[in-house]
């Protein structure tokens, strides 16, 4: 069954690499030339916590919270883990130790070295130590027996040797190997590894097979090779039942064989072809990690070995002796394939089965070693279901991870708050990037604060409790106009805060014990209430406060988050009441913030950011993908902010990393917008694309009116001319296509005074099809428009809200208009004229109709009131055909959009 | 032409700042500059950089090639190769002077930068020398230099041609049969 292999990543500078996992498997622990030793939670860990043990790290080896490393400085030394203190050194050589490995209980250590010795040493009292004298070259590798009876070890001179660990002496020496000189000029590694439990075999790499000794009589039984195998192995390692056995090899070849019936059950070759030189079995089997020269992590995952294995018999009688179709199959079935292929020294009493599986039962239950076998049989093949996935930690978007020493608090749109804590100093800088807001700060961190934010009006801090002290909330008010300028609560005992914001006016806290609280900013508590699930993050904008929690436990890598965004201020109500919060398959949330113009928006670790999309029913829409501009797989892009007028998104680069460095400084980039809509490439797919980014881009305007914010008019109706720009380009091109439903679907997006233009393009194209339709269209929008404008002299307190069109959707409109009429607590900036745009509206045809005519009227009937005179033209005007009509429309302000359809439309239509 | 001239012209390249301050589009004769908008990097020239650095209203992003990485390697090819490699920027000893010694602050590795430059610098200013020399000592009639910076030529070109005048001024005292007025032609 073929085996994943996980996307290798690089873990240490080039050179000689080794890994291995602790205990129960939860951590990859790997060494490099670069002298230290990384800790990863995993492959997609990106940020290893490291211990540097030296310059360089030549081996390994970790158990019972241990750590025994090999350095340049001639010692092996032991640490703990994961905590990576110091614990003392427990042996020396006159040069570099080679090879680090314990025994099966841990309570020994044995090293070889340079200096041609190796040493065994109690790990409890580094004093007792046992010598053994013998090679002639520099040690490659030790292996404990399981007994702990013997040590084997395999040296430069090309011996393997088992030494008796009591008596110190050699038991026997095999010349297997080529003479060399030194460990970095032999052709292998040759690590040797005795298998765990029984400890019956002892697996010594030659060249490209590996041969296994048996323990006591110390007779070459059997031979595990593979045919596609033609470089030498370096490294072998026994799974954890001790029935595979894993190999990697120079050129980066990683073959498994089952021991018992010595077939190759697995085969994978090195992403890039780099030689392998360490190799770790996770303890539950299912993985195998490895590491090469080059300094990369790789791991091989789902090693179903169990299962495969009960196929593997099945598939080897259909084509037992089929040679030559074997063959075919390798060729084309790559490199994960297995082949089936037995050995000439298979045991003598494996009989044909009737049926393979009933009979590789029979096999494990007379096999002296079943009790291996049988564990390995449950954990391999007790289906899991489906994993939950870590619940992810509540952040601070903007931040980077607490353990740094040097780390971004904060970094906002308004300024960057760095925490510092290493053995000089403590302290927190505050710096704004606009220097008007206030002056830069520095603070000492003597409470330890871990989570801050940043406004326009106060920095807010906080740290977690201890065993005496509460966790601690502190606000430094900076724009206070009072004297003092800072306050702090203690949160009850028990509650720590996990996430906060500062709002307008107001800041959150969401501990955890699942509450959040609100604080004015000047430090009245003013709301609590709880949370339906741990918080996550948190974000606020004015009066808007937006919260993400886990909703349930997600499963196979999900997150399961819900998100509330509720309105504060004099009105508070909510508006996303705990919907879940989609993200990319098998990413978590990085980022939560809103655009500078208040649209709530996020970022998840795969890189899309989505904004909520008001005027359908608040959904999601993704609107970037930062991953797909990043020219690395490793790199990635850290958002700081977004902003709809003029679309931008804000991010820091960073080259293999999630987070960037504070030092030295990262610059800001800019990302541009792009919906993932079909076919972009064409010229339909853009336009599409620019016309529905344009249009959710330009829903904050509505936003912002309605919650009595200033609204940059320019913006908008630049906006505006944009998508009717775009319209008419969209119009004019499925006109050219002979798509003419098409078209009338695009006219009917179009505003009443951009169609008339549309007819006059469809006319002169010789559409008369269409522009008969369109005309239709254009006279019920017209007349829409004219009911519109009626409605607002009756009641005209609502003429503030005008739309240019009736495409706004009813809910936006109808909250507008709510929210229009109830005054707003504080506003970002007073709205200059609300109704500004009453006398500068365009003139509706009904009115420049009247101007023209009420000479006429005035004539006929001299003696009316102005009211009259405005019904009887009323009436006149109904009476008027559809064209006149049309001819009245002040569709001046787009004779621009005659320089775009002149060259469409004229090159074919005009003589 | 004097070094300071060269350097005014070098003030008209463009450089990375990051303003702290918040500011519209600014309409100049030599073109648009801004918007600016605090924390967000933006490219202006380096006079008006420089201004703003001096009245702490901006950071400035060094250039992508003043590193200390790329200058050792451009300092190792200049010295292997016999003739100019292409620098980094036509005014790079300027804009190194300019942004060193106002900005020094913004720049990792200031010193460090400062030496390597001065190192490429005096090694082309060797070479220069060094091709002069051998144009006068061969008696060429023309020679081409590439690469040469504006700031460079202009080191020497007081002192090569008046050498020159001086020299042909000499020859032809020495030749008896040429006349004298033909050496006021330069």
């Amino acid at each position: 069954m073929p085996c994943e292999r996980k996307p290798m990543r690089y873990g240490h500078s080039e050179g000689h690499t080794e890994v291995c996992f602790d205990e129960r498997g939860r951590f990859i622990v790997t060494c490099g030339n670069d002298g230290d030793v990384r800790i990863w939670e995993g492959l997609d860990d990106d940020d290893p916590k490291f211990i540097t043990v030296g310059e360089k790290a030549y081996s390994l080896a970790l158990k019972n919270g241990k750590l025994v490393t090999a350095g340049s400085n001639n010692t092996v030394q032991i640490h703990t883990f994961p905590d990576g203190e110091p614990d003392g050194i427990l042996t020396r050589f006159t040069t570099n130790a080679t090879h680090v490995t314990f025994n099966s209980s841990g309570s020994r250590v044995a090293a070889g070295s340079s200096d041609f010795m190796v040493k065994v040493v109690e790990v409890s009292d580094s004093s007792q130590q046992k010598t053994l004298r013998g090679h002639e070259a520099p040690v490659l590798s030790v292996t404990f027996d399981p007994k702990d009876d013997f040590l084997a070890s395999s040296s430069c001179d090309g011996s393997v040797v088992v030494w008796n660990i009591e008596e110190q002496t050699q038991v026997i020496s095999w010349p297997l190997l080529q003479k060399t000189n030194d460990v970095t000029n032999a052709k292998s590694l040759c690590r040797l590894a005795w298998q765990p439990r029984a400890g019956k075999f002892l697996a010594v790499p030659v060249d490209t097979k590996v041969h296994l000794y048996e323990r006591g009589s110390w007779d070459h039984v059997s031979t595990l090779s593979d045919d596609l195998l033609t470089q030498p192995i370096n490294v072998v390692t026994w799974s954890p039942c001790g029935r595979f056995l894993a190999a990697g090899s120079v050129g980066g070849s990683l073959t498994v064989w089952d021991a018992n019936s010595k077939l190759c059950v697995e085969r994978c070759k090195h992403e890039k072809g780099f030689t392998v030189c360490g190799l770790a079995w996770h303890p539950s089997g299912g993985q195998i990690a490895y590491t090469d020269t080059e300094g990369c992590l790789c791991l091989l995952d789902g090693l179903s070995t169990s299962a495969s294995d009960a196929k593997d018999y099945d598939a080897l009688f259909d084509d037992d002796d089929d040679d030559d179709d074997r063959l075919v199959d390798e060729g084309l079935s790559g490199a994960n394939s297995p082949v089936k292929k037995r050995e000439d020294e298979d045991e003598d009493d494996f009989l044909m089965p009737a049926t393979g599986r009933v009979r590789n039962r029979g096999a494990f239950l007379d096999d002296e070693n079943s009790l291996g076998h049988e564990i390995c049989y449950s954990t391999f093949y007790v289906f899991p279901g489906p994993l939950p996935t870590h619940p992810q930690k509540a952040f601070q978007s903007g931040s980077t991870p607490a353990h740094l020493t040097h780390r971004f608090m904060m970094w906002n749109s308004v300024g960057i708050v760095r925490g510092y804590n290493d053995e000089q100093d403590n302290a927190v800088d505050v710096e704004f990037h606009d220097t008007a807001v206030h002056h830069a700060m520095h603070l000492t961190n003597s409470l330890g604060h871990t989570v801050a934010d940043l406004s326009q009006e106060a920095v807010l801090l906080a740290c977690p409790g201890t065993d005496e002290l509460a966790s601690k909330l502190q606000c430094l008010h900076f724009s206070s106009w009072d004297t003092n300028k800072e306050w702090m609560v203690d949160l009850p005992s028990g509650e720590d805060v996990r996430a906060l914001c500062l709002g307008r006016g107001w800041a959150a806290v969401a501990t955890s014990v699942q509450m959040l609280r609100l604080f004015s900013i000047g430090g009245v508590q003013r709301e609590v209430f709880s949370l339906p699930g741990a918080a996550v993050c948190m974000a606020a904008h004015g009066e808007q406060l937006m919260i993400v929690y886990h909703r349930a436990t997600g499963f196979d890598g999900e997150q399961a988050l819900g998100v509330q965004l509720l309105q504060l201020g004099r009105r508070k109500r909510q508006i996303i009441n705990g919907e879940p919060l989609p993200l990319t398959l098998r990413s978590h949330l990085t980022w939560l913030g809103f655009t500078a113009e208040g649209t709530p928006c996020y970022v998840d670790s795969d890189g899309v950011v989505r904004m909520l999309n008001r005027s359908l029913g608040n959904t999601w829409t993704p609107v970037c993908h930062t991953r797909e501009t990043c020219k690395s797989k490793s790199d990635h892009y850290w958002v700081v902010g977004v902003h709809e007028n003029p679309q931008q998104l804000r991010c820091i680069p960073c080259k293999g990393s999630r987070y960037p460095p504070t030092l030295p400084r990262p610059a800001v980039a800019i990302l541009p917008f792009k919906l993932p809509l079909c076919q972009t490439s064409t010229e339909k797919g853009q336009m599409e694309e620019q016309f529905l980014r344009s249009v959710l881009f330009h829903h904050h305007y509505g936003f912002l009116s309605s919650s009595g914010y200033e609204v940059d008019e320019d913006g908008q109706t630049r906006s505006q001319k944009e998508q009717q720009e775009l319209l008419m380009k969209m119009f004019a091109l499925s006109c050219k296509l002979e798509r003419e439903f098409r078209a009338v679907e695009l006219a009917e997006l179009m505003t009443h005074n951009v169609v008339p233009l549309a007819i006059r393009y469809a006319s002169r194209s010789r559409r008369m099809a269409l522009a008969q339709r369109l005309s239709e269209l254009a006279l019920e929008k017209s007349n829409q428009v004219q009911e519109e404008e009626e409605q607002d002299e009756e009641e005209p307190e609502y003429s503030g809200i005008r739309r240019p069109s009736g495409r706004k959707s009813a809910p936006l409109a109808g909250s507008a208009g709510k929210a229009n009429k109830a005054p707003v607590l504080k506003p970002l900036a007073p709205r200059p004229k609300p109704r500004s745009k009453v006398p500068v509206s365009p003139k509706t045809g009904f009115q420049l109709w009247l101007e023209e005519n009420r000479k006429n009227i005035v004539a006929d009937h001299p003696d009316m009131e102005e009211t009259d005179v405005i019904k009887d033209a009323m009436g006149r005007f109904r009476t008027l055909s559809a064209d006149e009509r049309l001819k009245l429309q002040p569709a001046i302000r787009y004779f621009f959009l005659l320089f775009f359809l002149r060259p469409l439309g004229g090159s074919r239509n005009d003589p | 032409m004097d070094p300071s001239e060269v350097e005014f012209l070098a003030e008209k390249e463009t450089v990375k700042i990051i303003p702290n301050f918040s500011l519209d589009k600014i309409y100049l004769i030599g073109g648009d500059l801004g918007p600016f908008n605090p924390g967000l990097p933006v490219d202006v020239p380096v006079w008006l950089a420089l201004n703003l650095k001096q009245r702490q209203k901006c950071r400035i992003v060094p250039p992508e090639w003043m590193d200390v990485e790329k200058l050792e390697e451009m300092r190792e090819l200049e010295r292997k190769e016999d003739m100019f490699t292409p620098v980094p920027s036509p005014y790079y000893m300027e804009l190194t002077k300019l942004l060193l010694n106002h900005a020094s602050d913004n720049i990792p590795k200031a010193d460090d930068i400062r030496t390597l430059v001065k190192d490429i610098w005096d090694t082309r200013i060797a070479k220069l020398r060094l091709s002069a020399d051998s144009f006068i000592s061969q008696q060429e009639a023309h020679a081409k230099l590439d690469n040469l910076t504006l700031m460079e030529i202009n080191t020497i070109r007081s002192f090569l041609l008046d050498s020159l005048n001086c020299m042909y001024k000499l020859r032809s005292n020495l030749q008896p049969g040429s006349s004298k007025g033909q050496a006021m032609d330069y």
